[in-house]
């Protein structure tokens, strides 16, 4: 199977004034957000990305479509690398990938209609004839379970979960190879997440789509992805095959975060915890070694990945002899 | 937990609430009871719009009249009739007796203020109503202890933080601080888990816990998330279109759910794996509270639905298990 898109070392970089940026007290200058990162998405395959809130998941999205430069590392889209300062590039990236944005409410302009909404899509790409607009509009809005009349509808007369539908219309009016889903259910009810949910993977395999898919949901994250990675810190710890990853992690982080997955059998809270650090990374060492209960001296060195086999990889030294 | 104490702490009987809006009058909740025993977690579950956030402000007092209008039902917590209640009572009430927490932490805490100032606020509450007299050192030893028991590392520097330089979770754990630091006897806590990560929400979901354990506080927990409830709750309140449709032991209604929208929530989780079949979602979404159908409000996303469901609401039935569910197919032929 071939990839659509290759990551290979990206490194997004913010600027940062003075020190004391959220809890991690540091000097100004460039501060990695997205550390050496690599992974590939499949063709007709989802690759999820899980992990906690400012672990720069979303920086990821953004790279993906264009939206923020690296710093260093590349993208391949289609086995062409992405060079970030040319347009036509940018283009290039754009017509193949499409995004879909966690917030709805504020993705959409609200003064637009539906129809016009998803029209601006087909603009931005220029690779249809305007003649074709309505057509492939009305094509499109029936793909993503839209009902015609929400065409002429304004963002606020839709719920939550069909001004999703629009954004997922537009992100995909133009055929595309991949789309990024940033969250895209995070803001649903479960019922209507579910609907949503189906529509995605009916999509998938009716247009033969990747998805690039972000949610801090694991259950979520489980039904929807092929291969999965795990993020923290801006530092990818540990990416496989979902169910691998999912049934046998490896890395600590990642075992804790799939304890701590709440289940249909019901597990009882003990209401009891370690005492741990609040959050952190470790500005030399592995970026959870400041956390980890499984520390050891070797940890105060960046780990490489590790190939545990089976398309399995995790950046601990634990699993250094699997080497 | 507390086993022994089962002396009923909270009794709402058939709360009824319309909320005055533009267009028209709408019901918000209707005939809603329930009761929450000493020392015991309740859950409050639904989707949006299902009136479980109105049920914990009608209860604390906290709806503004208009638009809020409260038609019929009572509400006693310890023999005071809170509906009754002038404001110097209430005012005695809420803090000590119950407490509140909000979803959004950033919004409901004062962006201005350090921590140990919006800490101070509810010790001041503390002083003013209880009469105690709290020096400055005691005041301060409170605080750490606070933080202490919501397990927040370096209670020092967080108490010196504002709002915006806590992270969300350490930001939940200052607010329900404000609200513990009073010691209530219930705590309502909306939807304090939601937008937190999971490995964040499991810490949390262990503090209260832990908390419930050694003080004995009553918890109404209200959540859209049924795993979490599930979780944490002795015993659930499922709500649709302001009425509660199935109430029961937490158990029971996971191994069991007996309403169709229940049985409709759970199955709406996703849990296999992405070859796993599409999920049996009920079709359309929450119910627009203006416009709702006669009969069951379930009605029409219901696949079990039956002429009788569509012409009449059907009352509450009782199961053998001793939980209870406004459906019709628990009516014994």
């Amino acid at each position: 199977m071939s990839n659509i898109v290759e990551v290979n070392n990206l490194t997004v970089s913010f600027i940062v004034r003075g020190g004391n940026l959220l809890l991690f007290e540091r000097g100004g200058g460039m501060m990695d957000v997205v550390n050496d990162v690599s992974f590939n998405v499949r063709e007709g395959e989802t690759f999820g990305l899980a992990g906690e809130t400012g672990s720069g998941k979303s920086v990821i999205a953004w790279a993906l479509v264009g939206l923020m430069k690296p710093r260093s590392g590349s993208i391949r889209v289609l086995a062409k690398e992405i060079d970030f300062r040319k347009k036509a590039d940018i283009t290039y990236l754009r017509r193949n990938v499409g995004i879909v944005f966690q917030d709805p409410v504020g993705s959409l302009n609200p003064r637009l209609r539906v129809k016009e909404i998803i029209r601006e899509g087909l603009i931005a790409a220029k690779t249809f004839d305007r003649r074709e607009y309505d057509g492939r509009i009305e094509e499109v809005v029936d793909l993503v379970g839209l009902r015609k009349s929400s065409l002429e509808a304004y963002p606020r007369e839709l719920s939550g979960g069909e001004k999703q539908r629009v954004s997922l219309a537009r992100a995909i009016v133009v055929p595309r190879k991949m789309v990024v889903l940033d969250e895209p259910t995070s803001s649903l009810d479960v019922s209507v997440q579910a609907q949503v949910l189906n529509t995605l993977k009916d999509l998938k395999s009716k247009l033969n789509l990747s998805y690039f898919f972000i949610t801090h949901d694991i259950n979520v994250m489980k039904y929807m992805s092929d291969s999965l990675g795990i993020l923290y810190y801006g530092k990818l710890l540990e990416v496989g095959r979902t169910y691998d990853v999912v049934t046998n992690p490896k890395h600590p982080f990642t075992v804790r975060l799939m304890s701590n997955v709440p289940g249909l059998k019901r597990t009882k809270l003990q209401g009891r915890e370690e005492r741990l650090t609040e959050q952190g990374s470790s500005a030399t060492g592995c970026v959870y070694s400041k956390v980890c209960p499984r520390v050891f001296e070797k940890c105060s060195n960046p780990p490489p990945m590790f190939n545990l086999g089976a398309d399995h990889h995790a950046a601990c030294f634990l699993h250094e002899q699997a080497n | 937990m507390s086993e022994g104490a089962k002396a009923d702490l909270l009794k709402v009987n058939g709360l009824t609430l319309d909320y005055a809006t533009v267009d028209g009058r709408v019901r918000v909740l209707e005939k809603v009871s329930m009761r929450i025993n000493k020392g015991e977690i309740v859950g409050v579950v639904g989707e949006s719009g299902s009136g479980k956030s109105s049920l914990g402000l009608a209860i604390i007092r906290l709806l503004d009249s208009p638009p809020a209008d409260i038609i019929d039902g009572s509400i006693v917590f310890e023999q005071n009739d809170l509906l009754r209640a002038n404001n110097t009572e209430l005012s005695r009430i809420r803090g000590p007796g119950i407490g509140m927490v909000f979803q959004e932490s950033l919004a409901a805490l004062n962006p201005v203020y350090r921590t140990d100032a919006q800490l101070r606020e509810s010790i001041e509450v503390l002083r003013r109503t209880q009469g105690l007299s709290i020096s400055d050192k005691a005041e301060r030893e409170m605080m750490v202890d606070i933080l202490n028991d919501l397990r927040l590392d370096r209670p020092e520097w967080v108490l010196k933080k504002y709002p915006h330089e806590l992270s969300g979770g350490m930001r939940q754990r200052v607010s329900i601080g404000m609200a513990i630091v009073e010691r209530p006897k219930l705590l309502i806590l909306d939807e304090v888990t939601t937008g937190l990560d999971v490995y964040v929400q499991n810490r949390i979901l262990n503090i209260l816990k832990d908390l419930n354990r050694r003080t004995g506080t009553a918890m109404m927990f209200i959540t859209h998330d049924l795993l979490v409830a599930s979780q944490i709750c002795d015993r659930l309140y499922v709500m649709y279109a302001g009425r509660v449709m199935e109430e029961g032991g937490t158990d029971f209604i996971l191994n069991s759910p007996a309403h169709p929208y229940t049985q409709k929530l759970f199955a709406a989780i996703p849990q296999g794996f992405v070859d796993a079949p599409p999920l049996p979602a009920p079709k359309g979404e929450a119910p627009d509270l203006r416009k709702l159908p006669s009969g069951c409000k379930f009605n029409p996303r219901c696949p079990l639905v039956m002429q009788k469901c569509r012409d009449t609401e059907p009352p509450v039935f009782e199961t053998n298990q001793g939980s209870k569910v406004l459906c019709w197919l628990l009516e014994k032929k």
